[in-house]
């Protein structure tokens, strides 16, 4: 027994040193120390022992035991600290693979612009509106004060929709404006409203024409509007998509559904002596703005004499091209994923 | 449109601003400067040289060899072959070294044998005309070695103005409006155009007849003689003319040019030898009728042409050009000169119908102040008379017709034109900047009573806030301070279609991988065809951007379809999605419909599979579904295959296309494109699918999908794997559906996690493996319940044909 219990011992440490790690560690201890363990095993065996015998073996089994747990305690700190050591090594990972794959989209650049503006003028109170693609003649030139023979109307600029009787023709809206007349009529006033949205005109393509392109319009009319408010408006515009303040100034610009126009300039935001972008001038030409003509709050009903407004108008696909840098204008309806994958949502 | 400075300057003193000063001032006050030139840059390397030898050259009877002095250094040895090169001559003279117009640059070189050291120039060499005869002779008194440019007073500065911000001033056509503009920004006096003559008092005895008063109400007409044919203008006109790039043609033609560039009103110089019968008639053209305009192209005319006839026929064109046969040529002795009102509409849509605008009909389409009529008639004589000294007016200028700008009056009140403005000016300030721009002003105590200058009142200027913008102008925009609305703000109204399109696009874009896009509205008319329809079902475009692309697209599909074969080349796989509008027309209303669509399109090259195994009708499936459930809408979303009866779009797979419902509101599609049509579109190499749905609809249904909490069960659950072996024809839903239906109140989920065909199981069976949860809000469930359920199961798989594997 004693014999037995001692060679156990032995054997015991032996295998224990020999585990390699903490699974083999495991199966060692079980088949030392489990319920079928060697150990179990000669201790079942004490029964048998005479009473004189049977102190000094239990006794003996007890440090054999003991001995096994040490070495157990032993081996086990040992391998942890091993394989920590190793872990912290870095376990032969080459950290310079590139990450998983995870689904990659993006937004539309000139969708992004708009979405951002939209999001600066809710946050301003404004009420965001959008009005018809295909738009009436009434809307899209009389309301907005625009003569009936204005050279605008004609085919070589504005699309026309077939078979339309001569009072009721219809077009493809020209710009964002008609929805002054549209938001005023359904919201009246005092408002505040961004009208993103597609527009269309009669162009020949090339890097800086489109027949389809997208504007955003302003507008705020209420008692005591001025010049200073839609200065502040439009500030507040080019703050939202340059995400810095921009020297700007007004001068003057002729749009018929305003007056008085204008043509806001921004000190060029790419650079401090003139550059291609500002052909030198270190000033671009931004945004046309001007007071709401009388007869457009008129044809909104709206009553010139109480209220006043302004309203701007805003190239989101121009905007977009100068804030990421595009330069052909034809990139931004082409769908082409070469153009979409440079710009992640 | 170009402005000369030195031009200008005859009528407002600006010699102490620079070019670039002046720019700016247009440009902040009144329109937009474009750029700003130097008028004789090109030629600023010519100097004034004298001939101080002339010789036969040895080797060419027709060159002559001469000995050219150039200012400082010695005289060299020039090459010339004009016949008007002579000793003793001031000519201009480009030295080796210099650069002439067209890029040439003169060197050192030898002709027949002889050194030449520079070249001595004609007009045309220097682009100051097409003279080419001779070489230019200078003044006997021109200082050697002086630049040409200073010599001849070619130096100017040229502003370039955008012709669309002087659409609505009529005043701003010519270099007198712009003087005027400058001495009101500039508060210094404006000097009068010279219009002194001394008129004959004969009364002219041409018959002047306005037919058609509408196009033109007033006509005026002087008989002049030249005292000889037409001659070069002087050199200052030239240099005028050549600066804002008006090429010179003879005096009287540059005349006409220079009176319109000046005041801004045309007028036309007929050989009044060729005029027949002593008559002028201002009459609609015939339609059909045929003229030969002066640049000797043949025109058919129409009835809504303007033209003038002489007794006979007609012989201008009205407002846009004159006519070839009576145009003043070399041998013109006598013109009648003609300054006229044209209808400003009727002027522009000829000149747009024949493609020919022309500077003058570009200014009667402004619609002009009919007193220009008057000063340009004066001031056309009052220049040939200067310039010409035999010549002769022949009889009183006659005028048929009577046209004045209307009287206007307006009424301004100045509190409110400064609050418009947001600036502190007072009305004596205001009455200043007014009276300085030619309005007359009367003070009414609260209100100015303000009267329009004719040359603004034509169509500019007409109500109160038209002269809030004058005050402002010249007070300067940029002076205004920013100020933020004072208004309350209050929660802006929503629009519901807007904000969901932007939340499912973004789940699109994060969640899938997609590419939002934008295609355009218009379709190519061969698609009616492909989508099965005619062109009735479409909105059409009646003056297209391309021919043949007239239809306006009902949805967004066929467009996608396009960028997506656009895009198979170089990406043989992707997803792009697009919000965008939809038309269509509606019987029996004028205005069409226009449908708010989601679009996604993709794409799989056949030889390049996608991660994953499952199909692409099934990513569609899972995508629509993920949808559904970010706005909560999954639970009530009835997925099903489309059916023979469903009327389906042509794009759309007859059968590997799905539905997509809730309740009794229809959603939209998703599922394979039709092979025809990918076919069509030479998309042989790749697998297409498409999900459209319409956003009033999902707006519809997702306003009510609000989601509500359900506390979990406090008791674990029992999962329980099972598969069922049954015939391939049984359609997942009806097995779902047969499952959920015995399958007791305590079933919880249930999720599809195997589809297996092959070893193990019988001919044209399926096995569809699921992970089941058994649980109850109550109470911890039982191994009883759990055997219960695989009994029911079993007898679910049984009824449907097959059997539980065990």
């Amino acid at each position: 027994m004693r014999n037995r219990l001692e060679a156990l011992c032995r054997d015991g440490i032996a295998a224990v040193a020999e585990a390699q790690n903490a699974d083999a560690l495991q199966e060692v201890e079980v088949h030392l120390l489990g319920r079928n363990g060697a150990l179990t095993a000669q201790l079942k065996g004490l029964g048998k022992l005479s009473a004189e015998e049977r102190p000094a073996a239990g006794k003996l089994a007890n440090e054999v035991k003991q001995a096994l747990q040490k070495a157990l305690e032993d081996r086990r700190a040992a391998i942890d600290k091993a394989e920590l050591e190793e872990d912290l090594a870095g376990n032969g990972i080459d950290p310079t693979l590139p990450g998983s794959p995870m689904p990659v989209g993006g937004v539309h650049p000139v969708m992004a612009v708009a979405r951002e503006l939209e999001d600066l003028f809710s946050s301003m109170g404004y009420v965001v509106w959008d009005g018809p693609e295909i738009e009436t003649e009434a809307h899209n030139f009389d309301d907005l004060n625009i003569p009936g023979d204005h050279p605008a109307r004609e085919s070589h600029d504005t699309i026309w929709m077939e078979d339309t009787p001569e009072d009721g023709r219809l077009c493809l809206r020209t710009h964002t404006s008609p929805v002054q007349v549209r938001a005023l009529q359904k919201f009246g006033a005092p408002l505040r409203v961004v009208a993103p949205g597609r527009v269309f005109r009669q162009e020949a393509q090339d890097a800086t024409h489109e027949h389809t392109f997208h504007q955003m319009e302003g507008l705020v009319v209420d008692k005591g509007i001025g010049v200073p408010h839609m200065l502040h408006a439009m500030n507040s515009m080019l703050e939202g998509i340059f995400g810095r303040k921009l020297e700007t100034r007004l001068r003057p610009g002729f749009f018929p559904f305003v007056e008085p126009g204008f043509e806001l300039d921004a000190r060029c935001p790419f650079c401090k002596s003139g550059c291609k972008v500002c052909k030198g001038s270190t000033w671009i030409e931004l945004m046309p703005g001007g007071l709401v003509h009388p007869n457009v709050l008129r044809a909104a009903g709206v009553d010139p004499e109480v209220y006043s407004g302004f309203a701007f108008g805003l190239g989101l696909s121009r905007m977009a091209m100068l804030r990421y840098g595009i330069h052909d204008i034809r990139w931004m309806m082409s769908g082409d994923l070469r153009f979409l994958e440079q710009f992640p949502a | 449109m170009k402005i000369s400075l030195n031009w200008v300057g005859d009528y407002v003193d600006i010699s102490d601003l620079s070019a670039d000063k002046v720019a700016e001032l247009l440009s902040l006050h009144t329109a937009e400067v474009e750029g700003v030139e130097t008028f004789g840059e090109s030629i600023q390397d010519v100097v004034v040289g004298h001939v101080v030898q002339c010789g036969q050259h040895p080797g060419a009877d027709k060159l002559s060899l001469t000995l050219v002095e150039y200012g400082g250094e010695e005289p060299v040895p020039v090459v010339c072959g004009a016949p008007n090169v002579r000793e003793g001559l001031k000519i201009a003279f480009a030295p080796v070294g210099s650069k002439l117009p067209g890029n040439l640059k003169i060197k050192k070189a030898k002709l027949r044998g002889e050194v030449s050291r520079g070249m001595i120039c004609s007009e045309r060499e220097l682009e100051m005309s097409d003279e080419h005869n001779g070489i230019l002779e200078l003044p006997e008194d021109a200082p050697i070695g002086e630049r040409l440019i200073d010599c001849l007073g070619m130096v100017d500065s040229v502003l370039e103005l955008d012709n669309k911000s002087l659409t609505h001033r009529p005043d701003l056509w010519g270099h007198y409006g712009f003087a005027r503009e400058l001495s009101v920004i500039l508060d210094r006096p404006l000097k009068p155009l010279d219009l002194e003559v001394a008129w004959p008092t004969n009364a002219g005895d041409w018959k002047l007849k306005l037919s058609d008063a509408e196009g033109c109400p007033q006509y005026g007409a002087v008989e002049i003689d030249l005292g000889g044919t037409p001659g070069l203008a002087p050199a200052w006109m030239r240099n005028r003319l050549q600066a804002v790039e008006q090429r010179p043609v003879s005096d009287i033609v540059d005349i006409t040019n220079y009176v319109l560039l000046e005041i801004g009103q045309p007028t036309h110089a007929f050989d009044a030898d060729t005029l027949r019968g002593r008559a002028i008639e201002v009459r609609a053209a015939q339609d059909g009728e045929r003229f030969t305009t002066l640049d000797g192209v043949e025109r058919t005319l129409d009835q809504n042409d303007l033209v003038i006839a002489d007794g006979e026929c007609s012989v201008a064109l009205a407002g846009v050009m004159g006519g070839l046969v009576t145009e003043v040529t070399d041998s013109t002795t006598k013109i009648l000169l003609e300054s006229a009102v044209f209808h400003p509409t009727r002027i522009r849509r000829t000149a747009q119908r024949l493609a020919l605008r022309s500077e003058a009909s570009t200014r009667f389409e402004k619609s002009l102040d009919p007193a220009y009529t008057e000063q340009a008639t004066a001031r056309f004589t009052k220049l040939l008379l200067d310039m010409r000294s035999d010549a002769k007016v022949l009889s009183a200028p006659q005028v048929e017709g009577d046209s004045n700008a209307p009287h206007v009056v307006v009424q301004l009140d100045p509190a409110r034109t400064s609050q418009l403005l947001g600036i502190e000016m007072d009305r004596a300030a205001m009455t200043g900047i007014l009276q300085r721009l030619g309005f007359g002003v009367e003070d009414q105590g609260q209100e100015l009573a303000v009267t329009v200058p004719s040359w603004r009142a034509t169509k500019d200027v007409s109500m109160a806030i038209d002269l809030v913008e004058e005050v402002g102008r010249i007070y300067g925009y940029n002076r205004i301070q920013a100020a933020p609305l004072d208004a309350p703000v209050t929660v802006p109204v929503q629009q519901p279609l807007r904000l969901l399109g932007h939340q499912l696009v973004q789940r699109l874009v994060n969640s899938h991988g997609a590419f939002e896009t934008q295609s355009y509205s218009f379709l190519d008319n061969a698609w009616a065809n492909r989508l099965g329809l005619t062109r009735k079902d479409f909105v059409c475009i009646g003056n297209p951007v391309q021919a043949e692309v007239e239809l306006m697209r009902r949805d967004p599909i066929p467009s996608l379809l396009e960028q997506a074969v656009g895009n198979l080349r170089e990406n043989p796989v992707g997803r792009l999605c697009e919000l965008a509008k939809g038309y269509e027309p509606v019987d029996g209303a004028l205005e069409p419909q226009e449908r708010r669509w989601l679009a996604v399109v993709e794409w799989t090259g056949k030889d390049t599979p996608r991660e994953g195994q499952e199909s692409l009708f099934a990513r569609l499936r899972g995508v629509s579904q993920d949808l559904m459930r970010s706005l909560n809408l999954l639970d009530n979303l009835k997925v099903t295959p489309v059916s023979a009866e469903d009327s389906l779009p042509a794009w759309a797979h007859p059968v590997q296309s799905l539905n997509y419902h809730v309740g009794e509101t229809f959603l939209g599609w998703s599922g394979r494109v039709h092979p025809q049509l990918q076919a069509e579109l030479e998309f042989e190499r790749a697998d297409v699918g498409i999900l459209l749905l319409d956003l009033q609809a999902l707006a519809q249904v997702a306003e009510q999908a609000e989601a509500k909490f359900t506390a979990p069960s406090k008791f674990p659950g029992i999962k329980v794997d099972i598969a069922l072996a049954l015939p391939q024809a049984v359609a997942y839903d009806d097995v779902v559906g047969a499952i959920r239906k015995s399958g007791g109140k305590f079933l919880d989920t249930l999720e599809l996690f195997d589809v297996y065909t092959g070893p193990g199981l019988e001919d044209g069976q399926r096995s569809l493996a699921f992970r089941s949860l058994l649980r109850s809000p109550e109470r911890t469930l039982s191994d009883k319940e759990e055997r219960k359920f695989l009994q029911k199961m079993e007898q679910v798989a049984v009824e449907l044909g097959g059997n539980l594997r065990s």
